[in-house]
């Protein structure tokens, strides 16, 4: 019987959507194959989880607390290894996230077992799993069959779609984080957040990105106000940050972040190869680019043509119409 | 201090895969190699290190002796004083934990204080080599940094999260992997590249190291190209605000994505 346990990232009691993602998906493949769908929970509220969970469609969830309230790698591994020996999944999801990277290799490494990172697919077929993943920044895609079980499984944000099942709760039981609660040696003294509020790129449904077409910091504003009337992130090219006039935390490409939202808006973006690694995996590509012969407009669903100063606060005043 | 810096010869970014159907192979000849831009943050924070307390840096990696140019000049150019290759054709398809296991066989050989990597490789992409080898050595790791302090027999590393950064203290030997951000790698100057060749190069394989050739633990099946996109539907209209708006009403009602 394949069980899938599905890691649920909480910081500060918010939960990371994700972990719907990937209960929902879990679900899919548990209906078709036999096998029930866990959640695990360290630290946070396991009334609020055990309640979206079951939502989702897992079987159950186990939680623990004990010394776990905030992510550090040690605790968190140790919790998850001593997880999978007590349960024996026969995979573990876990979120492609700043946290879920950090936990995939830190678990599997005490386990002993297969770690496959940043997946977009996941079949189970003859009695393996099947875990595609794009490699080369996007450039081609690789399917693997983890060789051990359990196998842990980085699940990109956004690959899967939640899907509200309306059951209920799932029913709560709490583990044994095993040595859990020793002091880790790595120590998180502090969690400085850049600015609040922001809505993070890696898991946006939509981002707009601008490019060296922007001209100067002043003007990054028109991506930002677009952003806010779509509720979406704002996200830049590399020119942008090089040129100090963003964050290194906006960057898209392959030596940024990689995004797969619903809609991408790039706007002032060329499209070079190192842009396009790191967002085209978006369901749908908009660009705004004043020359028709920029590349983007090979990989865009949908282009414009035009001055980005002249469409930009034109697109804005529309949306806002639209959303009200 | 002893500095241990693992680093990959990777495709080079510009790099196009000419793939149009799956394959069980992906050929990879007559790529461009350069070393992973992830490990020059690495290679870089060590060298700044050694400058301002002294020490010695060995660079590591797993992989044909075809990366000897590329060690010599992004590693021994710019500061690290010598190199250790594993050639051994027994590592070929060697997938994270393998080449994890290998380079632990290495870095047991001498007590490094601080041991880097980059946070990724950009051809497997896959950020985990450096958090394996921590766990596997037992060693304390803090991954994805872009702020290192030292202090006596100690670090505090920022590591970047969504939204924000923790703010990490560490005590040595430890495992870091760098992110963009922790500093601006420098370009080996033409002089130091000539003085490049004299520092040790030291190749070496599995039996020379005295492990077995560690068995992977993922198998790969198959390589196939990303999805196709459609054509680009160009909205026009007689000026910008129209065609701004027309796009909005398109991505509202036709793609349904706002
Ligand atoms: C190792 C390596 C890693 C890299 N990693 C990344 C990465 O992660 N992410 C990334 O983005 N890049 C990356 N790059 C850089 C990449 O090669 C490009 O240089 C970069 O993406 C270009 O940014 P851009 O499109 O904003 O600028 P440009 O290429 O200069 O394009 C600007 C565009 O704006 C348009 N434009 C100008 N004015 C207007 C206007 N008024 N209205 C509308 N359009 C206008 C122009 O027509 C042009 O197409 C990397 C490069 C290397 C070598
Ligand atoms: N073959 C290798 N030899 C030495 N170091 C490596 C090798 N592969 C990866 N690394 C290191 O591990 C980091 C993460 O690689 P990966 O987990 O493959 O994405 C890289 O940035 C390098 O620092």
């Amino acid at each position: 019987m394949p069980n899938i346990a599905v890691f649920i990232e909480q910081r500060d009691g918010a939960f990371k959507k994700v972990a719907w993602q990937m209960i929902s998906q879990a679900r899919k493949l548990a209906d078709a194959n036999g096998g029930e769908v866990w959640g695990v929970l360290l630290g946070g509220d396991a009334a609020a989880a055990a309640a979206l969970a079951g939502k989702h469609g897992a079987h159950r969830l186990f939680a623990a607390a004990d010394g776990l309230e905030r992510y550090d790698s040690e605790r968190y591994g140790t919790a998850l290894a001593a997880f999978c020996r007590a349960q024996n999944p026969d995979l573990v999801l876990i979120g492609a996230t700043a946290m879920g990277r950090d936990l995939g290799p830190t678990a599997a490494a005490k386990l002993g077992c297969a770690c496959v990172s940043d997946a977009i697919g996941l079949k189970f077929e003859g009695g393996a799993w099947e875990v595609r993943r794009p490699v080369f920044a996007g450039k081609c895609f690789v399917d693997v069959v983890p060789k051990t079980a359990p196998a842990i499984v980085a699940i990109r944000p956004n690959a899967f779609m939640a899907a509200d099942g309306g059951g209920a709760a799932a029913p709560l039981a709490s583990f044994d984080a095993g040595q859990a609660q020793a002091a880790p040696k790595a120590v998180v003294r502090e969690i400085v957040s850049a600015d609040g509020g922001r809505v993070e790129l890696t898991e946006a449904d939509i981002v707009v990105s601008g490019g060296r077409g922007i001209k100067g910091p002043e003007n990054y504003a028109l991506i930002e106000d677009l952003a806010a009337a779509l509720n979406a992130a704002a996200g830049a090219s590399r020119a942008v940050v090089d040129a100090g006039w963003v964050d290194y935390s906006h960057q898209v490409g392959q030596t940024g972040k990689t995004v797969g939202p619903n809609l991408y808006i790039a706007c002032g973006i060329s499209g070079a190869i190192q842009h396009l690694a790191g967002m085209s995996s978006s369901k749908c590509i908009v660009a705004i680019n004043k020359d028709a012969a920029a590349p983007i407009f090979k990989v865009a669903d949908y282009g414009l043509v035009g001055d980005l100063f002249e469409v930009l606060p034109e697109l804005t005043k529309a949306v806002r119409g639209i959303r009200g | 201090m002893k500095i241990a810096v693992c680093v990959k010869q990777v495709p080079d970014s510009e790099t196009r895969i000419n793939l149009a159907a799956p394959a069980a192979k992906l050929d990879q000849t007559g790529f461009t190699r350069v070393l992973n831009p992830y490990d020059a943050y690495a290679v870089e924070e060590a060298v700044r290190i050694k400058e301002a307390r002294g020490g010695e840096i060995t660079a590591i990696t797993v992989g044909p002796v075809t990366v000897k140019e590329t060690l010599k000049k992004d590693c021994l150019a710019v500061g690290c004083d010598k190199a250790i290759i594993v050639d051994d054709p027994l590592l070929a398809g060697a997938d994270e934990a393998a080449i994890a296991e290998v380079l632990c066989a290495v870095l047991k050989r001498e007590a490094y204080d601080l041991i880097l990597f980059g946070i990724k490789a950009i051809d497997d992409d896959s950020g985990q080599i450096g958090i394996l080898v921590a766990e596997k050595l037992g060693l304390p790791h803090v991954s994805t940094i872009t702020k290192l302090e030292l202090g006596e027999g100690s670090l505090t590393a920022h590591r970047e999260i969504e939204g924000g950064r923790e703010i990490v203290d560490c005590p040595l030997p430890a495992v870091l992997t760098c992110q963009k951000g922790l500093n601006e790698p420098r370009l080996p100057s033409l002089p130091n590249i000539m003085k490049a060749g004299m520092k040790p190069m030291q190749i070496v394989t599995c039996a020379d190291l005295g492990v077995a050739p560690p068995a992977s633990l993922v198998e790969i099946r198959q390589y196939s190209p990303p999805p196709a996109r459609g054509a680009c539907r160009l909205i026009t209209a007689d000026d910008a605000a129209a065609a701004a708006r027309e796009l909005a009403r398109v991505l509202n009602e036709e793609a349904k994505v706002i």
